[in-house]
């Protein structure tokens, strides 16, 4: 509502204004017009200005404020005002100039000395012309006078009336010396008394002189007054005086007038002179203040416009840089701003498609991205991205679980430097570097490394990355461990030899069994002593020595055996109890410490292969005891979680020997012992029934001394699926990135 | 002590100089003093009459302008007021006499006109026509029966003399110069 009404207030007092501004110019030359009006008209002017001004005032507030913030534009805003104002200014200025010196050189032109002085002959020719005719009529007067002197009171009246009609008189009246009235006698009808003749005539008759003068008539012409005294001049006090009134003939009175008219107005012009021309210069300078403040806040305006869409500009710039690209300058014009409004609007648009599209492509390389990062943590196989320095870009969870330590935690540090704290990573940098001080790029090589756990086998293929813009290609090492796999395969292998030695073998065992002793039933008691005593002997070797081969034929065969394992709930803490009993009655000289799990150690398991394990275990134990002074053996059972699945840990540790540096990492293959009397197939055995458990087994040198084997069983069906890390023993749970 | 002296001497010429200018001053406001000196109100014949006399000295630009043959006009403001109990007091009437006094160029006369009444007359000097203007007699003011009798009442009174058929825009913009006189009003009392 506000905003309809203020353009029609605005326009109405420009309008008021102007006109003020036009009367004032009128009225400071005449006063006739528009008197009343003339305070109201300055105050229009005045209230003018003083709007006006409070006006600049604020905008000029404005415009500081906004460069001391400095709000974008108000430079812009500030020169444009500057150069506007300059451009208005100075054309005023000089106008002005030029104004005020015509004008007080136009003013002083109308005071040009000829001027009064024609204006003053003019009026002494005019007075000539009228002395002439006053002394004219005061000689006829003087004959009127003379006339009626010695004419009684009586008959005064008549003889006065009838010397006004003989003469040009309009009015004759003889007033006694005191200024009574005698006798009077007008031309025109006389309303009320006549006028006492004024004090000076009667002075001056009484003087003893004649008195003529030119009066001004209320009328607006010029009466011709003379006065004569009557009778003899001795006796003054007692004469009487006429007094005779004559009108001025109209063509002269009318030329009198006009001159005294001129006379008078140039007077006046005269007298006003200096007050016109500051007057004058005063509503100049009115005119000029409002122009120019006019002018002022009009730049005001027009830079407004001007800048307004600059503003939106370099706010809607400011916006795009800040990443809002939505943002749309509202068009103002059709001219070169306009254009480049619609031009930077287009502009955005573009932006905005383009960052659509750029932020599409980024999501699906993210995604791309997350998804590989995804499977390159659930990945098995350990990948790893170098410099060609060998500075870690990326590597995956399984190249730490492989190598032993976090490579993924130590981006940015070179292999150098993880090597120097890990053997793994040494042992598996010395067989990486030369490849890559060769400059070989592409090779695969299959790698042994020692841990302490045992030995790993490494499958490792190299590649180069490709370049990337200015980044430099690296390389990727791919490496899985197989160990794994090539023992299930040497198992295999092994399984089919036992499977054929246990066959081939223990066919002929029996029949050799059968002669020995045969031959022994038949022979003996017909032989000679020593003869008997010899066969006895070889024939006992003989069956006992088919007797051991009978078992180390069954040994094959139990190993190359793979039975359907048959799942019960077991508890380990019992098997370990009475496990524990009889081979504490085997050989009570061995000490046996016991720390079960006092929560129960319960899971799903085939009870007779568990056992086996855990006797598989005591044996190799107590076989490397023998000899030993306090010979002990610690066994533990604890419930740990493993990727958030129960396991039971199992640990059985000895103070014997340990185990021979040489076969580390071999320590589960079939046919590999220490001991003298061995198979080497207890280990393996035992890693071969974790293994189909779905658990896992290590062994290791104890740091106090003493072998130590440790197993994880799987509690449940659930658990069963879980990877056991190799690092399970610290009970961290994996984390897995995505 | 010739500082001192000379000091002395200047301050007593200044002082000397001052004192010349305060005496110039006061005998040129004497000459264009402009004040009622009398006036008084009588009841003849039923109605109250007015006699003032009024000490016109007329101002710089007032003498100029006749001289320039611009027309002088007096105005003379009455105003008579009853006075009331706890009230301000009534204004029972007011009246204004106005005259005008101009100089014929052609006649060399002045020329007194009573713009009331339109009565004009004619003087061969400005003081004949000033003296004429500065007595009012017998001017009537309020018919006695319009004033109860036994009540006091004020008359006030003020004269003023404006340079005549002036552009009122002149004078507000050369505010600065005499433009009119006007003495100070002038009050006394009455009881019918």
């Amino acid at each position: 509502m506000t905003r309809r009404w203020l353009p029609l207030a605005i326009g109405s007092g420009v309008v008021v204004w102007v006109v003020a501004l036009a009367l004032l110019a009128v009225t400071t030359r005449d006063s006739q017009e528009f008197g009343r009006l003339q305070p109201w008209i300055l105050v229009i002017n005045a209230a003018g200005v003083i709007v006006l001004l409070a006006l600049l005032a604020g905008r000029l507030g404005e415009l500081i404020r906004e460069r001391r913030e400095q709000v974008p534009g108000s430079r812009l805003r500030t020169r444009s005002v500057a150069l506007l104002s300059v451009l208005v200014l100075v054309p005023l200025l000089i106008v002005f100039t030029f104004s005020v010196l015509f004008l007080t050189r136009g003013i002083d032109s109308w005071f040009h000395a000829e001027v009064r002085q024609g204006l003053s002959d003019a009026l002494g020719l005019s007075r000539a012309a009228l002395d002439l005719r006053m002394r004219e009529y005061l000689e006829r007067t003087t004959e009127i006078a003379r006339d009626l002197e010695g004419q009684h009171s009586a008959v005064l009246f008549s003889a006065l009336d009838d010397q006004r009609r003989r003469s040009d008189a309009d009015e004759l009246a003889v007033v006694s010396a005191g200024g009574r009235l005698e006798a009077y006698s007008a031309a025109a009808l006389l309303q009320g008394m006549p006028p006492a003749p004024p004090d000076e005539i009667l002075l001056q008759v009484r003087r003893g002189e004649r008195y003529v003068s030119l009066d001004p008539a209320a009328n607006g012409g010029y009466v011709i007054r003379a006065a004569v005294g009557m009778g003899q001049e001795s006796s003054l006090k007692s004469r009487r005086i006429l007094v005779a009134v004559y009108p001025v003939p109209q063509r002269l009175a009318d030329l009198a007038a006009a001159v005294q008219g001129a006379y008078q107005q140039y007077g006046r012009l005269s007298y006003l002179r200096e007050p016109l021309k500051i007057s004058f210069v005063l509503t100049l300078s009115l005119v000029l203040l409002m122009a120019l403040l006019a002018a002022v806040y009009g730049a005001f305006f027009f830079s407004d416009r001007l800048v307004q869409p600059v503003q939106d500009l370099i706010r809607a710039t400011r916006a795009v840089a800040k990443g809002d690209f939505d943002t749309q300058v509202p068009r103002a014009s059709r001219d070169e701003i306009g254009y480049l409004v619609t031009s930077f609007n287009d502009m955005t648009k573009r932006l905005a498609r383009a960052r659509g599209e750029a932020e599409a492509s980024r999501q699906e390389v993210e995604n791309e991205r997350t998804g590989l990062a995804v499977i390159l943590a659930r990945l098995s196989t350990g990948v790893v991205s170098l410099e060609h320095d060998l500075t870690i870009r990326v590597a995956n969870h399984a190249a730490g679980d492989i190598l032993g330590t976090g490579l993924r935690e130590r981006a940015g540090e070179t292999l150098d430097q993880v090597a120097a704290e890990s053997t793994l990573v040494a042992q598996f940098l010395a067989v990486v570097r030369p490849h890559i001080d060769a400059g070989q790029t592409e090779w695969r090589e299959q790698l042994s490394l020692k841990a302490e756990s045992g030995r790993r086998e490494i499958m490792c293929a190299c590649t180069a990355l490709p370049v990337e813009g200015d980044e430099p290609g690296g390389l990727v090492l791919v490496f899985d461990d197989i160990t794994q796999l090539l023992h299930a395969q040497r198992e295999a292998a092994w399984g089919e030899v036992a499977r054929r030695l246990a066959h081939e073998i223990k066919n002929p065992l029996t029949p050799i069994q059968l002669s020995a002793e045969r031959l022994r039933r038949r022979l003996l008691d017909s032989l000679g002593e020593r003869d008997a005593e010899v066969l006895d002997r070889a024939t006992h070797t003989i069956v006992q020595q088919v007797e051991a081969m009978k078992q180390m034929v069954n040994a094959f065969s139990d190993y190359a055996r793979a039975p359907a394992v048959e799942l019960a709930s077991v508890d380990v803490n019992r098997l370990v109890s009475e496990a524990t009993d009889l081979y504490h009655v085997q050989d009570a000289r061995v000490h046996f410490d016991l720390q079960l799990d006092p929560g129960g150690a319960v899971i799903e398991a085939d009870r007779g292969r568990v056992r086996q394990v855990l006797n598989n275990l005591l044996t190799n134990s107590l076989e490397a005891l023998e000899g030993r002074p306090e010979p002990m053996v610690a066994v533990t059972t604890r419930r740990v979680p493993v990727n958030g699945q129960g396991f039971v840990e199992l640990v059985v540790r000895d103070n014997g020997p340990g185990f021979h540096r040489e076969l580390a990492g071999q320590m589960f293959d079939p046919y590999v012992t220490s001991k003298p009397k061995g198979t080497g197939l207890g280990l393996a055995i035992v890693r071969k029934i974790v293994e189909e458990h779905g658990g896992r087994i290590e062994a290791e040198n104890h740091p106090q001394g003493g072998a130590q084997v440790r197993v994880w069983l799987p509690v449940d069906e659930a658990a069963r699926g879980a990877v056991v890390p190799r690092d399970a023993r610290k009970q961290e749970p994996r984390r897995e990135h995505a | 002590m010739h500082a001192t002296r000379g000091l002395h001497a200047g301050l007593k010429r200044a002082a000397v100089l001052l004192c010349g200018a305060l005496l110039a001053a006061a005998a040129l406001s004497a000459d264009t003093r402009f004040a009622i000196r009398n006036a008084f109100a009588e009841p003849v014949a039923g109605v109250w009459q007015l006699n003032v006399i009024v000490e016109t000295g007329l101002s710089e630009p007032a003498l100029e302008a006749l001289a320039e043959g611009i027309p002088l006009t007096m105005i003379l403001d009455i105003e008579i007021s009853g006075e009331r109990r706890f009230l301000p007091d009534a204004t029972v009437a007011e009246l204004q006499q106005r005259w005008e006094l101009a100089y014929d160029a052609l006649s060399g006369r002045y020329v007194v006109t009573n713009i009331n009444s339109g009565a004009q007359t004619t003087f061969a000097t400005l003081d004949e026509a000033i003296e004429t203007l500065s007595r009012v007699r017998n001017l009537p003011l309020i018919d006695a029966d319009l004033l109860e009798e036994g009540r006091r009442y004020e008359v006030s009174l003020r004269a003023s003399i404006d340079i005549g058929g002036l552009p009122g825009a002149i004078k507000v913009l050369v505010f600065w110069r005499d433009w009119s006189q006007s003495t100070d009003w002038y009050t006394w009392s009455i009881r019918p």
